[in-house]
């Protein structure tokens, strides 16, 4: 068969009658899960598919306008208590979120071995757990720490891995008895109990189990400064965040032919990410968030003048530093400066938030 | 209405029936780009199907639906490959059909040969997730889905992924070829459009 045959060369097969008794087939076998509730929500919003990144900068950016689009009227005027809710700038410590761990938890891990460069890191707002990744030639090593109450979701999961499913092999990581399972040859996976309200998840593909089971021995549990302290220069330490927020807002708004005061942001835009690309991805997200509501605010108030300013600023979205500089990364600029095409057809894009991550 | 659904059928069922009716081209058609034999992807597609049968009520909403039959179809074709050849219970009939269908010389391919004969230069890794963009058209959120990764850190995997196959076909960036355009495949959703059409397939 060809290797990349089309679906719709798949429906013009010749194999209608096989088709129709395999669904008689499969739906005369006996059913396992009747007594689950038909709209709940499945367990594979866990498993599947990882909660989606800033959920707590949803928050903070879907309530009020920024400093640049005019307003209507029906936001928050100046005094309605800028930055408040919902930011997750550090010291906000209002007991708002009462999962957030201690900030000298070790519940995360990194990798102190030569040679591996760290190429990826994220965190959750809120304690939700992140991920960093490192990379040697082909090889790849994924950390990642999730709330304890995931634990049995994910093991249950990778239980599938192996056919029928079963646990994974025992094996010892960082001092507790974990499980490991293997997806082929050279791509294995490790899940660790829940220590400190966390449990650990390691993959490691390019490499034969003996050497993952060598990279196991070399993490190391840090908190929130020891994950800082592991990462290149090329990150950005908390003590660096506020400037180079300000300084990609600031491009921000040079571009767009704004004249940005700063501070004015309300709510206030922040970001938790030491990774450039997601420090980014989270700035210029809440910005275009804001302009793309600003222009259906418009659009559904009559107000062209209002709506033509948002599709000028948006549309100026590829002259972003911050965008232009991750364009090298990855594909996030490139969702923004589709959006921003679609409001410059008139259209208010759909399933925009989810796009963004906003 | 589904063909074949009866008075019998009850909500589960007919359920079911869209669920198959809507999802078992784009989850055969997954299956054959990954065997070397034809009739293996009966077993693959057969033990997914049953999978989201049984677990029905676990199976997301449109549109998340495909990703979601996609994951389950990717861990039962590791399954099987682990296997070696292991045999489905169910769908012999349509093992029996695709062992003897012919490849048809005109059939629709959603990408021309030289880029497959690259993307098997590439990783493991890498190959997966162009695959899952170019030859399922998922957008990055999918695959994430698919991968059970998040969407952050599948974006920049597929933007790397992508520059080393450009960077391994013959011609560089855009690759020769005066052939038709290759058809889409997947659900059309909004999402983000390709910088290098060739190499990334085309939405909507």
């Amino acid at each position: 068969m060809d290797p990349t045959i089309s679906d719709d060369a798949v429906g013009r097969l010749p194999i209608a009658s096989g088709r129709a008794e395999l669904l008689e087939e499969i739906m005369s076998t006996p059913v396992t899960d009747r007594p689950t509730a038909p709209a709940a929500t499945p367990r594979g919003r866990t498993t599947w598919l990882v909660p989606l990144a800033a959920a707590a900068a949803v928050a903070a950016v879907a309530t009020g306008p920024l400093w640049w689009p005019s307003g209507d009227g029906s936001t928050p005027g100046p005094g309605d208590g800028p930055a408040a809710q919902g930011s997750p700038t550090a010291g906000s410590g209002s007991g708002s979120e009462p999962q957030a761990p201690a900030d000298d938890a070790t519940y995360r891990a990194v990798l102190d071995m030569p040679g591996w460069t760290v190429t990826h890191v994220y965190e959750e707002a809120g304690g939700n757990g992140g991920e960093i990744s490192y990379e040697r030639g082909e090889a790849l090593l994924e950390v990642t720490w999730r709330p304890g109450s995931l634990h049995d979701d994910y093991v249950e999961d990778r239980r599938h891995i192996v056919d029928p499913p079963a646990d994974g092999a025992p094996l010892q990581v960082l001092g507790l008895t974990a499980q490991r399972w293997s997806y082929s040859a050279d791509d294995h996976t490790v899940i660790r109990p829940v220590e400190d309200g966390f449990t650990l998840e390691v993959r490691g593909s390019g490499m034969p189990l003996s050497g993952f089971e060598d990279l196991l021995d070399d993490l190391r549990l840090v908190d929130e400064a020891g994950l800082e302290n592991a990462l290149p220069d090329t990150f950005v330490t908390t003590s660096e965040r506020d400037a180079v927020v300000e300084e990609m807002l600031d491009g921000i708004a040079a571009a767009s032919g704004q004249e940005r005061v700063a501070g004015e942001e309300r709510p206030a835009i922040t970001s938790e990410q030491a990774d450039r690309y997601h420090l980014g991805a989270e700035v210029a997200g809440q910005v275009a968030c804001a302009w793309i509501e600003e222009f259906r605010a418009a659009r559904q108030a009559g107000d062209e003048e209002r709506a033509q300013e948002a599709v000028d600023v948006l549309a100026s979205s590829r002259q972003w530093p911050v965008l232009r500089e991750m364009d090298a990364r990855g594909d996030y600029p490139e969702a923004i400066w589709d959006y921003a095409d679609e409001v410059a057809r008139g259209e208010v894009p759909e399933g925009f938030r989810g796009g963004l991550g906003c | 209405m589904s063909p074949g659904s009866g008075a019998r059928d009850g909500p589960r069922e007919d359920e079911f029936r869209r669920l198959y009716a809507a999802h078992f081209d784009a989850v055969l058609g997954f299956a054959l780009r990954r065997v070397d034999r034809p009739e293996d992807a009966a077993d693959i597609t057969a033990d997914t199907f049953l999978v989201a049968w049984r677990r029905l009520a676990h199976v997301p909403a449109e549109p998340e639906a495909r990703p979601w039959l996609y994951g389950v179809a990717r861990r039962v074709l590791a399954n099987q490959r682990r296997g070696e050849g292991r045999r489905s219970a169910l769908g012999d009939r349509l093992r029996r059909e695709l062992a003897t269908v012919a490849p048809d010389p005109s059939a629709d391919v959603v990408q021309r040969a030289d880029v497959t004969a690259a993307m098997r230069r590439l990783s493991g890794r890498d190959q997966e997730v162009l695959e899952l963009h170019l030859w399922e058209g998922l957008e990055p959120r999918e695959i994430a889905e698919v991968l059970g990764l998040s969407t952050v850190v599948v974006r920049p995997r597929l933007s790397r992924a992508r520059a080393r196959l450009r960077a391994l076909l013959p011609d560089g960036p855009e690759p020769p070829g005066n052939g038709p355009e290759p058809p889409r495949n997947g659900p059309a959703t909004a999402g983000h459009l390709p910088s290098t059409p060739q190499l990334t397939r085309k939405e909507r």
